[in-house]
């Protein structure tokens, strides 16, 4: 049985529209008809709107292959995917046109001229690995990949029909989407149109609709910590979970204090993408006296540590059928037997997971993961010249230039537009030369020992 | 410093925003500057510019340039 199917079968599920107050319940929500009857590619930009969550849930319902974006994405940026991967259908309520493809009802643009993809039978949906930011890099999951691991976090999380639910993370992002399929197998009642935890309407709301649970990414959790979450009066709040990178320990501690004090229960868990989502969790019982870990696997995946390397791998039925980057990856779906996740941990002998480091280079800034390859190669791409990027605790990117009469403004701004963070995320630190190790390759180590000395 | 520069001043280092744009009616989420991450910048700003220490309705209420210049106002800074 698929996913959706699962789903529609819980006549307690309803969605509620925190902008006009109203509840639907499955039945109520709009169809959405495909004049393209062939099992297509679809580009869906969302938000959290109702009627995002709505056209999402009635895309799962199809046969189609669905892409997931941000609608927030800029113009330009749209443009490079949509003629990367010529969708036959396009879902984008910001745009009352798009060349090339007529609008069909509100928002689904349909391709004129339609294309003939080659899309494997098990692909279900594609997200793509770092959020809001710029890259034609998509995970390809399965259904399969989707309702196991849903149904993993519907067993171990307390979830309950009665919970009312903020989605207050993209749903286009893994750990998004992951609400949304884990809640509505269940039955909740799932909110849309949340507003963000720094806005006075979110807390209106919290009393008003009576939240169960709240979900966060670091940042959130910086950001809660920043509003005095834990000197709130919360009674609907049963629990609340955390995961897309690692939580201060001094916060970790401190929420599961606050969890302790008030009878709560705080879920620290961890993954990727290319496990659809959730990989392991910290069951409330243990934090305390496990500050840091990751945890155990979540039901039905099983780790298993690299000696040699100490790379985290991961098995399970959530695990990835590799990248796309063009169109010909669409018609392969290959699983590895072991997902190597590019984190290096280390297990205690009771078996709680701790992430140590990682092998691969990149930043995960307001959860956000950057490749700082990638991001190299964008920026010598646009500005013709190699800046070496390094992260710093991810919390800013350190670009180095060694010419020092260009703009530097200019490079800061460009890098927060194009990847949609706040300039005060880039620093950029000039060199007279880029010092390199022994094999000629830029010395990071050396870069970000000094950054971290100056 | 006049308090009302100081204030444009502080919202144009945590936003980014030109200081032709900090004005009365600029407003939370109004413009892509001023969202979620940045509002948090930009309260660390204010408690740094004004030696103020921000309470959680202080935060949340903020939504607007008006709105911070009453907020600070009610901690003694005066415009």
């Amino acid at each position: 049985m698929r996913l959706i199917d699962r789903i529609q079968l819980n006549e307690k599920l309803r969605l509620i529209d925190e902008v006009t107050g109203k509840s639907y319940a499955y039945k109520d929500l709009p169809n959405v008809s495909w004049p393209i009857r062939e099992r297509s590619l679809l580009f869906c930009y969302l938000n959290n709107s109702i009627e995002s969550v709505s056209f999402l849930i009635k895309a799962f319902e199809s046969q189609h292959v669905l892409v997931l974006l941000s609608a927030t994405l800029t113009e330009n940026f749209k443009a490079v995917l949509e003629s990367t991967y010529t969708p036959n259908y396009i879902y984008d309520a910001s745009r009352s046109t798009v060349s090339g493809y007529k609008l069909d009802g509100a928002s689904l643009h349909v391709k004129i001229i339609a294309s003939n993809l080659v899309l494997h039978e098990n692909l279900q949906v594609l997200l793509s690995t770092s959020g809001t930011t710029g890259s034609p890099k998509f995970v390809k999951l399965s259904e399969n990949n989707l309702l196991a691991n849903a149904e993993s976090i519907a067993a171990y999380l307390p979830i309950l029909a009665a919970d009312k639910v903020p989605l207050n993370l993209p749903i286009h992002y893994s750990y998004g989407l992951s609400i949304l399929t884990s809640n509505a197998l269940k039955g909740a009642t799932l909110l849309a149109g949340v507003q963000d935890v720094m806005s006075k309407g979110f807390w209106d709301n919290f009393q008003k609709y009576q939240y169960s649970t709240v979900a966060g990414v670091p940042y959130v959790y910086e950001m809660l910590d920043r509003i005095g979450f834990t000197k709130m009066q919360l009674p609907s709040l049963r629990y609340f979970t955390q995961a897309g990178g690692k939580l201060r320990d001094d916060l970790v501690s401190k929420y599961a204090d606050f969890a302790k004090e008030h009878g709560k229960l705080f879920y620290v868990m961890y993954g990727q993408t290319e496990a659809t989502a959730r990989m392991s969790y910290l069951h409330p019982d243990h934090l305390l006296s496990h500050i840091g870990s990751i945890g155990k696997p979540i039901p039905g995946g099983r780790f298993e540590l690299n000696e040699e390397t100490s790379e985290l791998q991961y098995e399970g039925p959530n695990v990835y059928g590799g990248y796309a980057e063009c169109v010909k990856d669409l018609s392969t779906f290959e699983s590895p037997a072991l997902l190597c996740t590019g984190d290096l941990a280390k297990v205690d002998e009771q078996g709680f997971y701790y992430i140590t480091g990682r092998s691969k280079r990149f930043v995960k800034i307001f959860g956000n993961r950057i490749n700082l390859d990638e991001l190299e190669a964008a920026l010598s791409n646009r500005f013709g010249a190699f800046y070496p990027c390094l992260g710093w605790q991810d919390k800013v990117v350190l670009v180095y230039s060694t010419n020092t009469n260009e703009d530097h403004s200019q490079i800061v701004t460009w890098l927060s537009v194009e990847y949609k963070l706040h300039p005060t995320s880039f620093k950029l630190r000039t060199l007279d030369a880029i010092p390199l190790t022994a094999n000629g390759k830029p010395d990071y180590k050396f870069l970000l020992s000094d950054y971290e000395g100056r | 410093m006049e308090n009302n520069q100081k204030l444009i001043n502080s919202f144009q280092e945590a936003l980014g925003l030109d200081t032709s744009s900090i004005v009365d009616s600029l407003t939370y989420q109004s413009v892509p500057e001023w969202d979620s991450i940045s509002h948090m910048i930009l309260i660390s700003q204010l408690e740094e510019d004004f030696n103020v220490s921000l309470e959680t309705d202080d935060v949340i209420d903020m939504s607007s340039f008006a709105k911070a210049r009453e907020i600070l106002a009610k901690h003694g800074v005066s415009f």
